[in-house]
């Protein structure tokens, strides 16, 4: 008890003293800002879009960017950069729900088959083979498909093959740390297997997860954009951007912007949670020193 | 070397894992919406051809039985008929598949060549504007979706500017290395961006990791060290992750076949999941898990020649 | 007894007119890129188009499909229906060979027929009437069960196709399908104006000139005029184009319409757009009650009907189609014998939609559901039209994208509200689509479940009616009494878009989507 109480006490300074470090990078100031502003627009859109996303309007079909619509418009005469910035609600969604379930079952699940080993391990082992070894995209492909295509769906699949790979990261670290002194000073102590893994374990194994996640969650919104190209992901009319970027390409050379913006778009949104991954990565390493 | 037994267990861990991904895929086939007589039928089949078709394929059948049909028959290695080519499977796997290794093992290729010094390069001049550049120009190519980069890289090196067929792939080892230049290179750019990623944090790790220190301090040349410990580790860790993300070369040649009309094992499973060809699924499912499984071994056994510590475990 | 002498003549006269300003020129290959690759282009066992549109390249018909729709001679000088409409005879050429230089005789084609008449074989249906296939010499007889007014269009079909019968036998496979595999992978002797000369699964094929063809070009000698067609198979619709504009390609076929105008402006290529029996409709599920039990609103006659006002059939050929579509006057395509449609249907009125939803007690509200196709950008687009068209009569129409099976096992489950759908014909006769799109029997109306005695007992009586005035009169009356119970919602025609290098004149596609080369040629 007086462990945890002593650590709680503690944490507001370590917190404050770690942003302190973090917001001393470029790279980390770079993609928190990134990250903040798209967040920012895809929680109020209709604040920032100029226009209505889904309007027609027959009098200004595929115009070229301009002080009226500055990423041109499309097919519909429906202005791009309204359409961009209401994907970003869909896209940011994407890249949070198609991740977050994935991080804590496979967190969980690794967590445990690494502190117990045994049968559990080896089960667990031999299914995240069959996972892996089938392809991402087919297995994604296949599980929509059967489910239906939408958003929710999409979510579902993904976390049905996404857990695996937080899963073993996890493992590997919980059995690194399991042979440390403290993991068996908490079984001498008494204290609950549970206990010992989320309150002692799991913190000191979490920070390459946090890691991957960041990543994690641009291959999620590049993985949602491949499946809305296939028409697997979301539902027209709403705006999202592989769907925007395939809606475009027929248009490559006539009507560039259709595809370009919502294209830049994934790569900022990508690049923002990079920097951040990277960022965290670098201070997280030099906090374990 | 990595003992025999160890290989071998490796081997027959193999084993329950392909039963899991049979068992697996056959039902999973088999829940998709529709069927290979409705796929088809989907043209002009009246109802009662339908059903026909159904009876002839043996889908009638209860699905214990179409299971244990399946087992046997692979077993025996018999992977069935393809519905859609109209011939066995393995026969059409086979004329496509060498296709696929060569695009594959032609990104990984290009990939560490363009990764490999950039992210060298990057990690020695960590966190300056070099850094920052490389990381961003590769940070594009992780987060361009291959379907564009594909048609962007067409229409400007091979319909505009002339440099490359657009398309296809061709008869001789050099007329595909040809050929095949832009579609690696759209699978490579995905691939080298997580490679500087990881091996440039790795090669920053090891650069300042106590032992490095510790043979500098030993006056040991900056090359001896470089050689002897940075590269090392630095190849552990790039071998260790282009192993693991076969699965996404794998995944991203799915689309990359369709778009430069590759006539490769990843186009021929988009297109037999369009068209329900049960047994062509299976096949190539079977496929790809075989060579994911050698490609992990392979990992395994490079790993362990590279770092000596890893073979204990 | 039809004699096909002076029609002939007329024709050739016509097309040398037309063409005088161009003379010809032999030699050389083109090459055409393609959608998706053949895997058995055999006439019995084909079922998908890639396969479908090119057997008549491979094997010659005994009767061929004129360009305005009429029969014309094939491998037969002449064909006559017996009194009682119960037999059909027909004389072969003399002289004529197959490509490796063989006779074609009656035996191959009692063996054609035979193998085309396989019930298991998807095409078996449509020669359900014919009894007996015999031959005397040069003189073959089809006697039939009862009168069948469509087998001389059967007989101008693909699947009608001759293949010789000494070749075929030698191929190896335990069944027909097996042997017509293994026949076509092994460079088949061909009856058609090409043979396969090579081909590489998924990837390429190649066809060389069949020096015995029959047919004469403008200039007396035989066709066809090129000495070959190279294949490459082009998923990839913007990768199809680029490969056409590089010039490593004289054709791409499949131009999507919002291309068209864009390639139109190219001053290397001719952009074709070939007449087709090509119709775009969506299935309106007609059923008391949809899958789920619940109350069907399209049940009801003027719902459907309002829908069909409420759609602005222009805006959506302007959208989809960017101008190249044109409004359904039929259930059939304009380009079908015996279509009957004097003014396209259900002209755009929102007023009248609004009041036939108010009759019919549906004007506080409607739920309905649009299956489209998974990355189709028409279909995207014919959605997001849709239900801007029809948000005013309160209508919510709402999407569900699924793949092309997912589509037909809920069109054939009855699990829809409306979803998109295409259809070509591959018969030069009315009898195929209209079995298809209304008679209950046979695919429950293209799925929709609607059941209409009167146009049942009339598709059933056309089928064997011989007075070709009677059975135009019957077809008319279907045609109205489908139009007016909509079924379906009636959307648009559309053309094959395609393609072609400036330097190839004369490549065409039939409105039954068959890829014919054999009057194909090259200015050098």
């Amino acid at each position: 008890m007086s462990a945890l109480g002593h650590t709680s006490q503690r944490r507001p300074n370590r917190l404050l003293a770690f942003l302190g470090r973090a917001f001393a990078r470029p790279s980390f100031v770079i993609g928190f800002a990134i990250i903040a502003c798209s967040i920012l627009l895809a929680l109020c859109p209709q604040v920032f879009a100029p226009y209505d996303p889904l309007a027609f309007d027959m009098t200004a079909i595929q115009q070229p960017p301009s002080l009226a619509h500055p990423f041109g418009t499309d097919n519909f005469g429906r202005d791009v950069l309204s359409r961009v910035i209401w994907a970003y609600r869909v896209d940011m969604q994407m890249a949070l729900l198609a991740t977050i379930f994935a991080l804590t079952i496979g967190v969980t699940a690794g967590a445990f088959v690494g502190y117990y080993g045994g049968i559990a391990d080896t089960i667990f082992g031999r299914c995240v083979d069959a996972i892996i070894t089938f392809p991402f995209l087919v297995l994604v492909i296949a599980i929509v498909a059967v489910l239906g295509p939408g958003l929710v769906n999409m979510y579902i699949a993904i976390t049905m093959v996404n857990w695996v790979y937080y899963a073993r990261l996890t493992r590997a670290e919980i059995m690194t740390q399991k042979a440390n002194d403290y993991a068996a000073a908490g079984r001498v102590l008494g204290f609950s297997d549970r206990r010992i893994i989320f309150r002692h374990l799991l913190p000191n194994a979490i920070s390459p997860v946090i890691v991957y996640w960041m990543t994690d969650m641009a291959l999620a919104i590049l993985l949602g954009s491949s499946l809305g190209y296939l028409g697997l992901g979301a539902q027209p009319p709403a705006a999202e951007w592989g769907v925007l970027i395939s809606e475009g390409r027929n248009f490559l050379l006539t009507a560039w912007w259709m595809s370009l913006m919502p294209g830049v778009a994934i790569v900022l949104t990508g690049l923002g949670f990079s920097l951040l991954g990277d960022a965290l990565a670098d201070l997280l390493r030099a906090k374990g020193r | 070397m990595p003992s025999l037994s160890y290989l071998v267990a490796r081997l027959l861990q193999i084993i329950p894992t392909f039963l899991l991904v049979m068992v697996f895929i056959f039902l999973l086939v088999r829940m998709l919406p529709g069927d290979p007589a409705i796929a088809m039928a989907e043209a002009k089949a009246t109802d009662a051809q339908v059903v026909q078709i159904r009876r002839n394929l043996g889908l009638d059948q209860p699905l214990p039985v179409q299971f244990m049909v399946f087992v046997k028959n692979t077993l025996s290695g018999d992977l069935g008929r393809s519905i859609m080519m109209k011939a066995p499977v393995s026969e059409v796997i086979l004329s496509r598949l060498p296709t696929t290794i060569f695009l594959s093992l032609y990104a990984v290729a290009l990939a560490v060549l363009l990764a490999g010094p950039l992210a060298f390069l990057a990690a020695m001049r960590a966190n300056t504007t070099t850094d920052v550049v490389i990381r961003g120009v590769f940070q594009v190519g992780l987060s361009m979706p291959v379907f564009y980069i594909g048609l962007v890289l067409l229409t400007v090196l091979a319909a505009q500017l002339r440099w490359f067929p657009v398309g296809g792939y061709g008869t001789t080892f050099l007329g595909n290395l040809h050929h095949l230049m832009l579609p690696a290179l759209s699978v490579a750019l995905y691939t080298s961006a997580i490679i500087v990623r990881n091996l440039r944090a790795s090669l920053i790790e090891v650069l300042d990791a106590d032992y490095v220190q510790f043979a500098r301090a030993k006056g040991l040349t900056p090359r001896i060290v470089m050689t002897r410990h940075v590269l090392r580790n630095a190849l552990v860790s790039t071998v260790t992750l282009l192993g693991l993300s076969i699965g996404n070369l794998m995944s991203g040649t799915l689309v990359t076949e369709t778009v430069f009309a590759i006539p490769g094992v990843g186009r021929l499973m988009l297109e037999a999941i369009f068209a329900r060809d049960y047994p062509l699924i299976q096949g190539l499912t079977l496929t790809f898990a075989v060579m994911v499984s050698v490609v992990f071994l392979l990992t395994d056994v490079v790993q362990s020649l590279l770092d000596p510590r890893l073979r204990k475990s | 007894m039809k004699r096909f002498l002076p029609l002939l003549l007329g024709a050739a006269l016509g097309f040398g007119a037309a063409t005088s300003a161009l003379a010809i020129e032999r030699g050389g290959s083109m090459t055409f890129a393609r959608y998706d690759d053949s895997t058995v282009i055999d006439p019995v066992w084909a079922d998908r188009n890639p396969d479908l549109w090119m057997i008549t390249s491979l094997y010659e018909t005994l009767l061929r499909n004129g360009a305005d729709g009429a029969i014309e001679p094939g491998l037969a000088e002449s064909y006559a229906v017996a009194g009682d409409g119960k037999s059909i005879s027909l004389k072969l050429r003399d002289g004529l060979k197959f490509s490796d230089g063989s006779a074609i005789t009656g035996d191959d084609v009692v063996f054609s027929l035979d193998r085309a008449r396989n019930p298991d074989g998807p095409w078996g249906g449509l020669l359900g009437s014919v009894e007996k296939v015999t031959a005397e010499g040069g003189k073959v007889t089809l006697s039939l069960k009862q009168p069948d007014p469509t087998i001389p269009s059967i007989l101008a079909t693909f699947n009608t196709g001759i293949v010789s019968k000494a070749a075929f036998e030698k191929a190896s496979g335990s069944n027909d399908q097996e042997k017509a595999k293994a026949y076509f992978d092994n460079n088949p002797v061909t009856s058609g104006p090409f043979t396969m000369k090579s081909r590489v699964a998924g990837s390429s094929m190649s066809f060389a000139r069949n020096p015995n063809y029959w047919r004469a070009g403008e200039d007396g000698k035989s066709l066809p005029y090129l000495d070959g067609v190279d294949f490459v198979v082009i998923p990839d619709d913007a990768t199809r184009i680029l490969k056409l504009q590089a010039g490593e390609v004289d054709v791409a076929e499949f131009i999507p319409f919002a291309r068209v105008g864009e390639l139109s402006g190219d001053a290397s290529l001719k952009m074709e757009l070939f007449p087709s029996t090509r119709i775009i409709y969506a299935p309106i599920n007609t059923r008391d009650t949809r899958k789920d039990g619940s109350k069907n609103p399209l049940a009801d006659l003027k719902v459907r009907q309002a829908l069909n006002y409420a759609t602005d059939k222009n805006m959506l050929i302007k959208l989809v189609t960017f101008d190249t579509g044109k409004p359904m006057t039929s259930l059939m395509s304009a380009a079908t014998q015996l279509h009957y449609g004097p003014e396209p249907l259900y002209p755009y009125n929102p007023e009248k939609a609004k009041q036939l939803l108010a009759e019919a007690g549906a004007d506080g509200g409607l739920d309905i559901t649009f299956t489209t196709l998974a990355g189709s950008a028409d279909d995207a687009t014919l959605f997001t039209a849709l239900q801007q068209m029809w948000a005013p009569l309160g209508v919510n129409l709402k999407v569900e994208q699924v793949d092309n099976p997912t589509r037909g096992a809920k069109n054939r489950n009855g699990e829809f509200d409306i979803h998109t759908y295409g259809w070509a014909n591959d018969v030069n006769d009315p009898a195929q689509v209209t079995g298809w799109l209304g008679y209950y029997k046979q695919r429950q109306a293209v799925g929709t479940g609607w059941n209409n005695q009167e146009f049942n007992t009339l598709f059933e009586a056309s089928n064997s009616e011989v007075d070709p005035a009677k059975r135009k009169d019957e077809y008319k009356r279907m045609q109205e009494i489908y139009a007016a119970e909509a079924p379906l919602l009636f959307l648009y025609e559309t053309p094959f878009a395609v393609a072609v290098s400036k330097s190839l004149e004369n490549y065409v596609q039939t409105p039954l989507g068959a890829n014919d080369f054999s009057e194909a040629w090259r200015a050098k």
